[in-house]
């Protein structure tokens, strides 16, 4: 998330129906919302913010199949080169029963790498966020929808943003900068 | 509605409601956070104890089993295995449903799930780990278990890949870790939920639990990507742990054991015990908890169903084993299979029978499915039945092999029957601590539902 | 051959310093196995008078293990054997082919005889009245009597000792006898046959008969039981196995008894009868060969199989013989040696030894002591008090002698009820000279100076008869010089000691004088049961009852184990509404005794069964307590069966002994596990079975491939083989709980299956070691390359690397692995087995298992080794019979052959093609290198169903 200490409004709505009209709202003003707060994942939302499909998967699938590879190799090496012994009269490369470590393991590759991914991509953990400045915000995880829209440059901007964001049914307005 | 959220939710005439109104956001986050706010009330406390004392009795019998060696139980030289390997399948089981439900049905869109998923998620956790131990537990020499791990040793041995339980290793191993992270994500942004409404120490360490989660809209996005496709990827990790466990004995050459049907029917079996863990667990916490609301009637229907209809497959899987004996014409197979009905264990065999064929037809009528009594009965009968069907796996097989001189009985000790009840005080132990310090529902997911509900 | 494993010939030009390096690292490692200090064991330094069996070390090499070859008694006959010994440390008996009694075999005593060795219960110091005292003290005392009876001549002085074929020690008898007229000699032996008097009855002398097994085709045994335990056992089981070899359509063997024994076991057609029944047989086959006495009515299975063995004797009657058993009457023994006399089969007759003195019977000294004019007894190596025939009472009588001097191996109940008691040295310790029983003469020479001070029985006869105090080395040589005369003594004393054996000492035959009809009456039946007794095959008369291995080693039928019962067939159980294991107590005359009840196959009904040697309170801490004692119910008129005996059941919980298995039947199929075959018949090849899998069976170009192959007709079931793999391999006793518990360790078992029924039982013995499957299933599930596979084709087990996770054990179909469940052998031994002393006994070349261990039958692996290093050093292949397994090494038989199967011109490779020759559960396509050779039953015409 792109971390520009700049200043914007933060708007605090009741349903996430207000929200998502106040977003439109604000676009159509010629505004530019930044994120919003809820205390679930809104449907729709990404949408009206525009904001881009998540990558997440990516590094997944990469990680998933690096670790799989190494693992059949792993084996293979052990198996083959490293430490070949008669075992039953099984074929030093038993490779109809190999797979199976490497399917474990990959699927846990990408279960580590999803959470890494999440992390990185979310900017967490960060536990002294501007935002927790704003008591108000608490709610953002309870029953209140929060959004946030860029502070344009001029005082008078700003002042109709106010009203457009207060005409959008919102509770309250604050101005924080982040 | 998709054809698999009709099998789960029965006709739409049949249909009660997922979660009983009045209920908002605001609602959701009492109802779900009230517990951990408030202290412990007395009934807590007693169980608690109780279970307390459960812990330190398995733990005093780990000591004895390591000082003293697995001779302790009754195992035998026919019948090397014995309760440890009949209650590691068992718990590993249990852990399986967990994930189940909130993989398998998250992508069958049974929204149902939502209310139950975050504590049987939990249940994985706790039931794998004690799985975990069995492994361990059972060996003649268990300091050693960490040499069934590749690590370049001085000895310049490595792991035998062919074995099952080496694949039992990072099986559990992997499903482990991955429940865990699963199940953090899933709790992340309740953590916040409850990090904004506790107070003082509790809520620093559920500021520290919620990594500063915030709701943002581009956290969001990438947290819905990654839960589906981790839901995605736990189905078969699930199915693969599972089948790898039915491998243990699949992939060997004795008798009732070395059949390809093992996988599968393991998988059932395991996601059979776990949805009769779950009734109950959902008994318990929607009373003990208060949360009548979110844990309906609707959900005991729901999973009344898929054990009625795990117990028909099951009924299956022993009907082809019975049959591929008969038919294979293996004198070995054809002896064993007497051997069930007639042997020195039959009467734990029809009570296996019992248990998981038989008393489950009561689900077929709406009634029975609607009774408390009911599903705690029959899910604690699956319970037992589905021990008994593993321990029976053993003991049948390995007590009446090839060479008669060598069939032996199994007596359980004292020290089974505590490696038997023991653990399960640990597994309530655990998750009487799980109810005091986590949300057990997600309360996220269940706004989700709200919502979408609302919307209709 | 037995293994001897030739020490190097190390010459200074051959020492490189890899091999003095490789020797002293050997040495430090062997010493650090050896446990008790050097100066109890250590043949280095001391007397080293002792010989070795070949070529004698420079000095002692340590690492390299010594052969000696000595006898070890049983029943007071002697039986050559070779003992192996670390650093002065015996730790493995085989048997001294040399030796007529043992032909390169062992029994199962002999190769239990280390571990009584080591046994801390022995009895370690000289005890009167119970309390310790020493050698001075008894000396002393012992003397002053002796003072009063030189007055009287000996007059009520009597010795009692068992059977003793020792010449040396017959000479002091007959010495002692010349210092002191009215001494009386008095020998009981509780498994003595009663041979002297039939021979008398028929020839009017007292002839000793030996039938020579190996010359005779037809051979029916009436209640005989040549192939049972005893000193004729090993020599038996070869001549009967040689004669099958020879020719098996020729060779049959009849077997009519009223108990199921190993003779029966082995024969081609048995038939289970009361002994008033097979009595009956006797004389009618008497009167088939033209006996003038009136023929008996027999039953329609009796008349058929005396009429088949009849048709049989008269076709060869020159290679014909007949055995009548110790339980049947006099005069039926004496018609047995009518008939064997009147078929003129190969039966030699010597002489009775005219030097040796005579002595009177057990009943006699009781009736003395009941007379009050025994003053002294003095005991020699006899247990009376334990057992002696209960009519006697003879524990009691004993106290009517006011002094009482007892001298044995332990203080034993005998010992208990004496005023003084001297402990003697174990064989093993002791110089001495001693016969077998067809008059072979072995000289006794110890293997390890005595662990505690001891006076054999040489020792306490000199002074009585005032020979001069000399020690038993000294007194012996002597002996022999004045056998040999002294010029070229040394040499042949020397060679005497290197053979083991003195060959000019083997008796000559003698003609037999004519023989005369005994008068043959039909005997009376008695109501009620027949208890018949036999010697106990791990026990035999109670005298290894403290000796865990044989205490743990299965009965032949029953697999049972730690204790003996009352035997009883099942349809008398029935009848009587009695079940296993019930208590009951048995009444003849006035002597009762109570045990549990096992059903026995092949008994007769109306006949118990009750093996001798137990019972014992005063064994040790092996064996107090175990079994019952049958002793008690003997009458020393008729030792070997009690008639008109009374049974009740006394309760529904009697201690019956835990048994390993059973005796299996076989229904249809299965038959296949152990094929039996009519002679000359062959077994249908095994189906070719699809794999996409085929393994090699070793790596191409190596040289060797280990198999084994075992002949299920010459097994006789003995045991032999299991206790010689556990001395060989260090296996643990585990002792009767877990047996109850379903846990034992042998690597080696015995598994008996039965062709027959219940009552009329054929039995086919299998010896299971682990098959060696060239795709064994406990490989590929062992998670850590424990359980791996050599380039030889040997299955092992690195114990090391074990972590107990007992798959293989589980996969494996033949359930051949064993699991130290506990630590065994390693810290929570069963009895006083942790007693450092017994881990002397260990083979410091076969590492001892830790608790939580897989551990299996290895092929002996550390004899292939050592074979190996030999003929690397000698840069050549190791040669057919080099290696000899230790089961192979004790097999009176010859029924286990193990080699090369990479050689083709092996025996094992040779025995593959053989028409007999099947693999165990061949369909699994494990591949054994274990194989074996089917039974052959030569039941003759119409004896199919007999």
């Amino acid at each position: 998330m792109r971390e520009a200490k700049e200043p914007a409004f933060v708007a605090e709505f009741r349903s996430p129906s207000d929200l998502i009209a106040a977003i439109r709202h604000a676009l159509d003003q010629g505004f530019r919302p930044l994120d919003a707060l809820s205390p679930y994942p809104v449907e729709g939302l990404d949408e009206a913010l525009r904001l881009p499909k998540s990558t997440i998967r990516w590094p997944m699938l990469i990680l998933a199949v690096c670790v799989a590879a190494l693992a059949y190799a792993l084996q293979y090496w052990t198996a083959v080169y490293a430490y070949p012994i008669h075992s039953g009269g099984r074929p030093l490369n038993s490779w109809p029963i190999f797979p199976l470590v490497p399917f474990e393991v990959g699927i846990l590759a990408a279960g580590v790498a999803g959470f890494a991914a999440l992390l990185t991509l979310c900017g967490l953990p960060r536990v002294n966020h501007p935002l927790f400045d704003w008591d108000a915000i608490e709610r953002a995880t309870d029953d209140r929808y929060f959004l946030l829209v860029g502070a344009p440059e001029e005082a008078s901007e700003s002042r109709r943003l106010r009203t457009v964001l207060e005409g959008a049914r919102a509770i309250r307005v604050r101005e924080l900068s982040l | 509605m998709s054809s698999a959220s009709a099998f789960a939710s029965g006709s739409a005439r049949a249909k009660a409601p997922t979660l009983l109104g009045p209920l908002d956001d605001r609602a959701v986050t009492d109802l779900v956070c009230a517990p951990l706010l408030r202290p412990a009330g007395l009934r807590w406390w007693v169980a608690f104890l109780v279970c307390t004392v459960g812990l330190i009795a398995t733990l005093a019998g780990i000591y004895k089993l390591f000082s003293a060696g697995v001779g302790i139980w009754g195992i035998n030289t026919s019948v090397v295995w014995g309760y440890a390997i009949a209650n590691y399948v068992w718990w590993i089981g249990i852990g399986n449903a967990g994930t189940l439900i909130s993989s398998l049905l998250v992508l069958t869109r049974q929204d149902w799930r939502a209310s139950i998923s975050r504590f049987a998620e939990a249940m994985t956790l706790f039931a794998v780990s004690i799985a975990g131990l069995f492994p361990i537990l059972h060996l003649g020499r268990p300091l050693y278990f960490y040499w069934l791990a590749p690590y370049p040793a001085s000895m310049q041995v490595w792991p035998q890949w062919r074995s099952a339980l080496v694949w039992d290793f990072w099986a559990i191993t992997s499903y482990l870790i991955f429940s865990i992270i699963f199940w953090y994500v899933g709790v992340l942004p309740d953590f916040a939920t409850v990090r904004d409404r506790s107070s003082g120490a509790w809520r620093k360490v559920y500021g520290l639990l919620a990594l500063g989660w915030r709701g943002s809209a581009r956290h969001w996005r990438h947290y819905r990507r990654l839960q589906i496709t981790l839901a995605a990827l736990a189905t078969p990790l699930v199915c693969s742990v599972h089948s790898i466990v039915g491998l243990d004995f699949a992939a060997s050459l004795m008798p009732g054991w070395r059949e390809p049907i093992f996988p599968p029917y393991f998988v059932v079996g395991a996601m059979y015990s776990g949805f009769a863990v779950v009734v109950m667990l959902s008994i318990v916490i929607s009373r003990g908890l208060g949360l009548q609301q979110l844990i309906t009637a609707r959900h005991f229907e729901a999973m009344a169903k898929v054990m009625l209809m795990s117990s028909v497959v099951m009924g299956l899987s022993y009907a082809s084993e019975w049959f591929a004996a008969w038919y294979g014409g293996n004198r070995a197979d054809r002896a064993l299979l007497v051997y069930e009905f007639t042997g020195a264990y039959w009467k734990l065999y029809i009570a296996m029978l019992t248990c998981n064929i038989v008393a489950p037809q009561l689900l077929w009528f709406p009634v029975m499915r609607a009774s408390v009594p009911v599903l705690v009965g029959v899910s604690i009968g699956i319970l037992v039945g589905m021990w008994l069907e593993r321990i029976l796996i053993i003991w049948n097989t390995l007590s009446y092999s090839f060479l008669p001189s060598m069939d032996r009985i199994f007596f359980p000790t004292v020290w089974d029957w505590l490696f038997l009840f023991g653990p399960m005080f640990v597994f309530a132990w655990m998750f009487l601590l799980f109810c005091r310090v986590a949300p057990v529902v997600p309360m996220h997911d269940v706004r989700e539902l709200l919502h979408r509900e609302g919307a209709r | 051959m037995p293994p001897v494993i030739r020490p190097p010939s190390i010459r200074a030009d051959q020492l490189s310093r890899r091999h003095a390096l490789q020797l002293l690292a050997g040495g430090a490692a062997s010493l650090a196995t050896g446990c008790s200090e050097p100066d109890k064991n250590s043949v280095a330094q001391g007397d080293r008078t002792e010989l070795p069996y070949v070529h004698m070390p420079e000095g002692l090499l340590p690492g390299v293990p010594q052969h000696y070859a000595t006898a070890l008694p049983l029943a007071g006959y002697g039986r050559g054997v070779i003992v192996t010994a670390f650093e002065g440390r015996p730790t493995k008996v085989e048997g001294n082919p040399r030796h007529p009694a043992s032909l390169g075999a062992t029994d199962v005593f002999a190769q239990a005889e280390v571990l009584s060795l080591y046994d801390p219960d022995r009895s370690q110091a000289i005890r009167a009245a119970g309390e310790i005292s020493d050698w001075p003290a008894f000396a002393s005392a012992f003397r002053a009597r002796l003072q009063e009876h030189g007055v009287d001549k000996g007059g009520g002085l009597r010795v009692l000792t068992g059977r003793i074929a020792s010449p040396t020690l017959l000479e002091q008898m007959a010495k002692l006898q010349k210092a002191l007229p009215d001494l009386r000699w008095h020998v009981y032996e509780p498994t003595q046959g009663a041979e002297g008097e039939a021979a008398r009855a028929v020839y009017g002398v007292a002839l000793r008969l030996r039938p020579r097994l190996s010359d005779a085709d037809t051979l029916i045994v009436f209640d005989a039981d040549p192939l049972g335990p005893g000193p004729d056992q090993v020599a038996n089981g070869r001549a009967l196995a040689d004669r099958r070899r020879r020719d098996r359509a020729s060779a049959r063997l009849y077997a009519a008894e009223s108990a199921l024994t190993l003779t029966g076991a082995f024969a081609d057609r048995r038939i289970t009868a009361h002994p008033d029944a097979i009595e009956a047989m006797i004389a009618a086959l008497a009167a088939e060969l033209g006996a003038s006495i009136a023929r008996p009515q027999l039953s329609s299975g009796a008349g058929e199989f005396l009429a088949a063995a009849a048709r049989d004797l008269k076709a060869r009657p020159d290679r014909a013989l007949v055995l009548v058993g110790p339980s049947l009457s006099p005069t039926s023994r004496a018609l047995g040696l009518w008939i064997n006399d009147r078929l003129d089969g190969p039966v030699d007759a010597f002489a009775p030894d005219d030097r040796a003195p005579q002595a009177g019977t057990i009943a006699a000294l009781a009736d003395a002591l009941r007379g009050g004019d025994v003053r002294t007894l003095v005991v020699l190596d006899s247990n009376p008090a334990a057992t002696a025939p209960g009519d006697l009472g003879f524990a009691d009588l004993m106290a009517r002698a006011s002094f009482r001097v007892h001298a044995g191996l332990y203080f034993d109940e005998t010992a208990a009820a004496s005023t003084w008691h001297a402990p003697t040295p174990h064989p093993l310790e002791s110089w001495s000279d001693i016969a077998s029983p067809d008059g072979a003469v072995s000289l006794v020479q110890p293997l390890i100076r005595p662990l505690w001070p001891s006076w054999s029985a040489h020792a306490i006869l000199a002074p009585m008869a005032g020979e001069p105090d000399q020690s038993d080395y000294e007194r012996l040589r002597a002996a022999w010089r004045g056998r040999w005369g002294t010029d070229g003594f040394e040499a042949r004393w020397r060679k005497a000691l290197v053979d083991g054996v003195v060959e000019d000492r083997a008796p000559e035959p003698v003609s037999r004088p004519r023989a005369t009809l005994p008068n043959w009456t039909v005997p009376a039946p008695a109501p009620g049961f027949a208890v018949v007794f036999a010697p106990d095959p791990s026990v035999f008369d109670g005298r290894f009852a403290n000796n865990a291995w044989l205490q743990e080693c299965p009965q032949p039928f029953s697999k049972a184990v730690w204790g003996n019962a009352i035997e009883m067939a099942a349809s008398d159980a029935g009848r009587l509404d009695i079940r296993e294991g019930d208590e009951v107590e048995i009444v003849a005359e006035e002597r009762r005794l109570s045990g549990p009840v096992r059903l026995a196959n092949g008994l007769a009904p109306g006949v118990l069964r009750i093996t001798l040697g137990y019972g014992r309170t005063r064994a040790g801490r092996i064996g107090n307590g175990l079994g019952i004692n049958a002793a008690i119910l003997r009458a020393s008129a008729s030792p070997w069966i009690t008639r008109g005996a009374a049974l009740r059941r006394v309760s529904g919980d009697g201690r019956l002994s835990p048994a390993v298995a059973g005796l299996y039947a076989l229904p249809g199929e299965a038959r296949k596990l152990a094929p039996e075959l009519a002679p000359g018949a062959a077994l249908p090849p095994p189906a070719p079975k699809p794999s996409f899998n085929t393994p090699t069976p070793t790596p191409p170009g190596d040289p060797y491939a280990w198999a084994m192959s075992i002949d299920t007709d010459a097994c006789i079931g003995c045991n032999a083989c299991v206790v010689a793999c556990q001395s060989e391999n260090n296996v643990p006793s585990v002792g009767p709980d877990q047996i109850r518990m379903g846990r034992d360790m042998h690597w080696l078992r015995i598994d008996v299956y039965d062709h027959g029924d219940g009552q009329a039982p054929r039995p086919v013995f299998q010896p299971v070691p682990c098959m060696h499957c060239e795709t064994a299933p406990c490989e590929p599930v062992c998670p850590v390359e424990a359980s791996v596979h050599d380039h030889e084709g040997l299955n092992v087990q690195v114990y090391n690397r074990c972590v107990g996770t007992r798959f293989c054990e589980s996969n494996c179909p033949y359930k051949v692995r064993r699991f130290n469940f506990f630590g065994y052998a390693d810290g929570q031994e069963y009895g006083d087995l942790g007693d450092p002393l017994v881990k002397a006994v260990n083979n410091p070349n076969v590492s001892v298992r830790a608790r939580g261990v897989m551990e299996k039958c290895t092929y002996c692996v550390q004899r292939i080794s050592a074979a190996r290093r030999l003929a690397e050093r000698e840069t050549r292949l190791i040669a057919e019979g080099e290696v000899v397994t230790a089961c192979q090494g004790a097999c009176p038989t010859q029924a286990i052959r193990f080699g090369n199967l990479a050689d083709p011109k092996s025996t094992v490779s040779v025995l593959r093609h053989d028409p007999r020759h099947y693999t165990l559960l061949e369909e699994l396509h494990t591949r054994p290198r274990t194989t074996y050779l089917a039974r052959v039953r030569n039941a003759g015409p119409g004896g199919s169903k007999a």
